[in-house]
């Protein structure tokens, strides 16, 4: 039924390219439309949150617990626990500009000093939390407060896995100064939980 | 059971058996009381249950083996690709057998809600309860409302662009091919869990799940919101990996002005998928926190607010349901191009109006919560918002419509549900803007007028296209062709069962009978039965298609590469394709619709290195040219050879001679047949005796071509045309059938672009002579060529005066009559008489017309002379000397 000129169709094999172009990395392109989606999770439990927070007609804010007491949240300790967790983005950024430079000692450090930050920023978080007080069940603020550190808590559980997969890959010695895909994305989206972290800080605590 | 399957129902198990387990244990230890809680248990074992049998299935091996740190291979193609029909039932790579798992699966989710419908509708059939009581059909209908719209039409898209969109693209696979496969897998345990919600007692919160409604029911709800996860999950995946397709993998030369319509589509999809899914994501948590953990939400004095829920529903749902219509329209625009055999009209337009149809679609949604009590202030903005949102899809609209103007319209099956979409959808396009305008909607919120706003914008938006898709890729994907008169039954069938089933609502619904209710008035009795009847139609209609499915697949006729003369880059390989598509990645040179422009390419397809050069398919479809008195014309040979340049066609020429003489058309047809050849075009022929319309509609009928062109004189002079053949011809045979005009003149002239040899005769005397003209017909008999006369005439002096007139004169007549006798017979021949001598003239017409052939022709010996002159002027040219014994008129 058909032909090339004069052959027929010889069986096709898997070529490795895949026709992928060079220069746009496919996976750095879906890492971050992952990453645009997550910010529009953190986007509809914001609206939640504000929702909650103007609608609540004729109430002081932050309004009050069952018994009568306002809520109040942490902002010192909460605060460093920020610094903490934005400094973690620097000292991601550094070892990664360490493997540029053909470091890989460097990059290793910088994923320790990383993966430490993120832990003790989870471990204050939860410590805050078994001290606030009050419990998601409360009213609907607690709710929506316990529900955004929440996500993002547990955002930030899936970032350290994904640097510490790095780690591990980084001591086998599988990256190099160009092909460093998987660190890329994984920093990509560290840099994404820190931020959100900013921005949840200044919505929810401070202001 | 294979491997897959039995890991994957144990591990399964073992999920659902470990979310017990950890309930009970976390229940216990925090003193919670009653251990059992329905709601919680059926959503820890819901989720581990469903990752459960994702990990048993297959679908985090590679990514886990890479975690523990072990070597993996990008390129493992293990699981690419299928070698018998059972595979399709296990983890698979291949975008193409995702493409088709996608679309089993979808098109089951829609039998199990069709079913869910047609008992709807059976409840509804009379005032009353027939078969079920009010919380069931609450159940049913939500169920339907559920299924259609998460698991069949959100997600059907999927099953099509990836079967399509890496070939059209010009790429050997998805971006991410076990990502891919992961976003499959996420659709049957979505699915699995809304109908295992039939056992824990039925969800009955409709599709949009409203707190505080949804916050009570059974843990049926709570399925139903996890499923709406998994679904969803499934849904940003695949969008991430369409997005991440179109913007890395595009072949060479593939701009983003050369993609075809349906990758824009699928482009501007995707990017609403990624960017609203997460939106119900978070009302779907918030609603199951209220279920499961307690919190409040939507209990408004504990400070909860109900009318957020709708706001982030929405902000998902309006624009999902532009997820569901884009993809279609894509769709639509590459079938009517195709079948209109025209360039789309306003390309770019098309292109734009998605992009503007998708960044609107974020800014209306609220039109769907006038009556909720939302703030008073968002109602006139998203009124505007939502009306301004119907000029780009009226620009749509306008172009498929000047697309289809003045095209060569070829009604097969794709194109059917393409016209019935263009109809559907613009009912329910235009009922749309009626439930946008605010005092309008006070009244119609919640009645009927919304169900059948709502079926006909997704029957026609999502269904009519969805079956528009199938029709057209069927025969690339199985390589079998479907079924036509099936087909065209079950278009029939559903489009006038749609019109039944859901035109009447809008008036129903005008007169107040409210939507999702079990029971009606008595009044409304007579319309729900008719309304029932046109869904059973809609029932036996799905069931003809899948009849068509199966038989086709098993002896359907085997489909050509490109069944429908497309253009796109999957018409460019095998049905179905290669394993990875190209061998060699295809170069893109043009626009995806050029049809009519000749030359014109999209793509060029390499074939294997080792072989090199072009991969093509041979395959011509038969294109029957109808004519008689325009055979041999410029005009036809023309159009002829702009058609052939597409590589796709053969010709086959009938020429019916009614009255006429036969041995005339016989003469023209070979001549035809002879230039033709002369441009290597192979065509074939034959003369039929009777009159147009029978002949050509017959034959039209039991041949089967592609098209039929009827060549005519203009409609003035054409006995053809005074019988309106064109018309009748289309009819009868049921053929798209197209019309070419010849003038007059073009059709006796002689051909003037034309390989055949030019014999030139030589004559004085014998001009006018019978003789002469015997002669050259019996050449021409015996091989088709084109004659020249040259008369060269040794003038008395002086050339000016009268005698020589006089003899110029009558030359000129006879030769006149001899052509005239010539061309009505059907032999190409011109004239010409010179006016000197034989030793002059010819060396300047002999250079002039640089015949193959000269042909002395004489009367009563003046041949000898003749030959002489033309001997000594013919240099290599073969000179050949007749002797026609008496002159003209001399007896
Ligand atoms: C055999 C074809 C179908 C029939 C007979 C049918 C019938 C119905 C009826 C009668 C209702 C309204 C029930 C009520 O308000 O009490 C309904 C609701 C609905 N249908 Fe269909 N349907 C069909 C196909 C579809 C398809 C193909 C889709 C989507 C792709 C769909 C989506 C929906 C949705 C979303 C609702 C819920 C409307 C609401 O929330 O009130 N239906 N269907
Ligand atoms: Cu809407």
């Amino acid at each position: 039924m058909a032909t090339t000129t004069g052959h027929a169709p010889a069986p096709s094999h898997g070529q490795d390219t895949h026709g992928k172009k060079h220069g746009l990395n496919a996976e750095l392109v879906g890492m971050l439309l992952f990453i645009g989606s997550e910010v529009m999770l953190f986007a509809s439990l914001f609206t939640a949150y504000f929702f909650i927070r103007y609608g609540v007609s004729n109430e002081v804010w932050p309004p009050l617990k069952q018994d009568g007491e306002p809520f109040e949240l942490p902002v010192m300790l909460t605060g460093i626990n920020t610094l903490i967790l934005v400094g973690s983005s620097f000292t991601l950024w550094w070892g990664e500009r360490c493997l540029k430079a053909g470091d890989r000692k460097g990059l290793i450090r910088g994923l320790w000093v990383t993966i430490l930050m993120g832990g003790t920023f989870l471990i204050i978080q939860f410590n805050e939390y078994a001290h606030l007080g009050f419990t998601p069940q409360d009213r609907a603020f607690s709710g929506a407060f316990y529900t955004l550190t929440g996500f993002h808590g547990a955002h930030v559980a899936v970032g350290l896995i994904i640097l510490s997969m790095c780690l591990r890959r980084a001591y086998k010695n599988d990256f190099t100064a160009t092909q460093h895909t998987p660190l890329a994305a994984g920093s990509y989206y560290w840099h994404f939980v820190d931020i959100v972290w900013v921005l949840l800080f200044l919505l929810v605590y401070v202001i | 059971m294979s491997f897959w399957w039995r890991r994957a129902i144990v591990s399964a198990v073992v999920g659902v058996l470990f979310a017990f387990l950890l309930v009970f244990m976390l229940r216990a230890i925090f003193g919670l009381d009653p251990l059992w809680q329905g709601n919680v248990v059926a959503t820890v074992a819901g989720l581990f249950g469903g990752l459960g049998f994702l990990y048993g299935i297959g679908c985090f091996d590679y990514w886990l083996t890479w975690a523990k740190g072990r070597p993996v291979s990008s390129e493992d193609h293990s699981f690419h690709g299928v070698s018998n029909w059972k595979q399709y039932f296990r983890i698979n790579t291949d975008h193409k057998v995702i493409g088709i798992q996608y679309m089993a699966m979808t098109l089951f989710f829609m039998v199990c809600g069709g079913i869910m419908a047609l008992l709807i509708r059976t409840e509804l059939a009379a005032p009353g309860q027939q078969i079920v009581d009010g919380q069931a059909y609450n159940g049913l209908l939500s169920m339907h409302a559920t299924l259609m719209i998460f698991v069949f039409a959100v997600p059907v898209f999927g099953g099509i662009a990836n079967y399509v969109l890496p070939i059209m693209l010009g790429a050997k696979d998805m971006a991410f091919p076990r990502l891919n496969a992961l976003s499959f897998w996420f659709l049957p345990v979505s699915g699995f869990l809304f109908l295992a919600s039939t056992f824990t007692g039925m969800f009955g919160a409709a599709w949009t799940a409203y707190p505080p409604l949804a916050s009570q029911g059974t843990a049926g709800q709570t399925l139903f919101e996890l499923g709406v996860q998994f679904a969803g999950a499934s849904s940003i995946a695949t969008a991430i990996n369409f997005l991440a397709t179109i913007i890395t993998m595009r072949a060479p030369g593939m701009t983003i002005w050369r993609m075809p319509i349906l990758a824009w589509a699928t482009g501007v999809t995707s990017v609403l998928v990624v960017f609203a899914t997460p939106f119900i994501a978070g009302s779907q948590f918030l609603t199951m926190f209220d279920r499961v953990m307690g919190t409040h939400f939507f209990v408004p004095d504990q400070g909860g607010d109900v009318i957020m829920y709708q706001h982030i529903f929405w902000f998902y749902s309006h624009p999902a349901v532009y997820i569901m219509l884009l993809p279609g329209f894509g769709i639509i625009s590459e079938v009517i191009a195709t079948f209109a055999r025209k360039p789309l009209f306003g390309y770019r337009a098309m292109a734009f109006s998605m992009v503007a149809i998708g960044v609107l679609g974020f800014g209306v949604w609220a039109h769907h919560m006038f009556v909720s009590g939302m703030a008073a202030w968002l109602r006139v903005p998203m009124m505007i918002t939502t009306i301004i949102i119907a000029v780009p899809t009226g620009v749509k609209m306008w172009s498929w419509l000047a697309t289809l103007w003045r095209g060569k319209i070829h009604m097969k099956a794709p194109m059917l549900w393409a016209m019935g979409f263009l109809f559907t959808f613009l009912i329910g396009g235009l009922s749309g803007v009626f439930n946008g305008i605010v005092p309008a909607d006070i009244q119609l919120s919640d009645t009927y007028f919304i169900t059948a706003h709502l079926h006909y914008v997704l029957y026609g938006g999502s269904v009519y296209t969805i079956f528009a898709g199938i029709y057209y890729w069927f025969p690339k994907a199985t390589g079998k062709m479907l079924n036509e008169r099936l087909s065209q039954w079950h278009f029939w069938l559903t489009f006038i069962g749609t019109q039944i089933t859901f035109m009447p609502m809008h008036w129903q619904g005008l007169q107040g009978m409210p939507r999702r209710v079990a029971d009606y008035d008595p009044r409304f009795a007579m319309i729900n039965g008719i309304e029932t009847i046109g869904s059973y139609m809609l029932g036996i209609a799905t069931i003809i298609f899948f009849y068509n499915v199966v038989i086709s697949l098993r002896k359907g006729d085997p489909a050509p590469w490109n069944p429908w003369r497309g253009r796109t880059l999957e018409w460019m390989v095998s049905s179905p394709p290669p394993l990875f598509n190209f061998d060699v990645i295809p170069q893109v040179v043009g626009g995806p619709y050029q049809y009519g422009i000749p030359d014109a390419r999209h793509a060029v397809v390499f074939a294997p290195e080792q072989f090199g050069g072009e991969l093509t398919e041979d395959t011509r479809y038969p294109v029957l040219v109808v004519a008689n008195d325009t055979l041999t014309s410029q005009g036809l040979i023309d159009e002829i050879r702009s058609r052939n340049a597409d590589g796709l066609w053969s010709f086959e020429f009938l020429v019916p001679v009614g009255d006429d003489d036969r041995a005339v058309a016989e003469r023209r047809l070979a001549t035809t047949l002879a230039i033709l050849a002369g441009f290597g075009i192979a065509a074939t022929g034959r003369v039929a005796d009777g009159e147009v319309i029978t002949v050509a509609g017959d034959e039209g009928k039991s041949r089967q071509p592609y098209e039929i062109l009827v060549a005519t004189l203009p409609t003035a002079s054409s006995a053809w045309m005074r019988q309106d053949a064109v018309d009748r011809i289309r009819k009868r045979s049921g053929i798209a059938t197209s019309h070419i005009v010849v003038r007059g003149d073009d059709a006796r002239a002689l051909t003037a672009a034309s390989a055949l040899p030019l014999t030139m005769i030589v004559a004085t005397d014998a001009v006018g002579a019978d003789a002469l003209a015997a002669v050259v017909m019996a050449r021409f008999d015996a091989q088709p060529a084109r004659f020249t006369i040259i008369c060269p005439l040794d003038l008395p002096q002086p050339r000016w005066g009268s005698e020589s007139s006089e003899i110029r004169r009558q030359a000129g007549e006879r030769m006149t009559a001899t052509i005239n006798a010539l061309v009505s017979v059907g032999v190409q021949v011109q004239g010409e008489v010179m006016d000197d001598g034989p030793a002059d003239a010819l060396p300047l017409a002999i250079d002039a017309f640089t015949p193959t052939q000269i042909l002395v022709a004489g009367v009563n010996g003046e041949a000898a002379a003749l030959a002489g002159a033309a001997n000594a002027a013919a240099g290599e040219t073969p000179v050949e000397i007749v002797n026609l014994g008496a002159p003209a008129g001399s007896e």
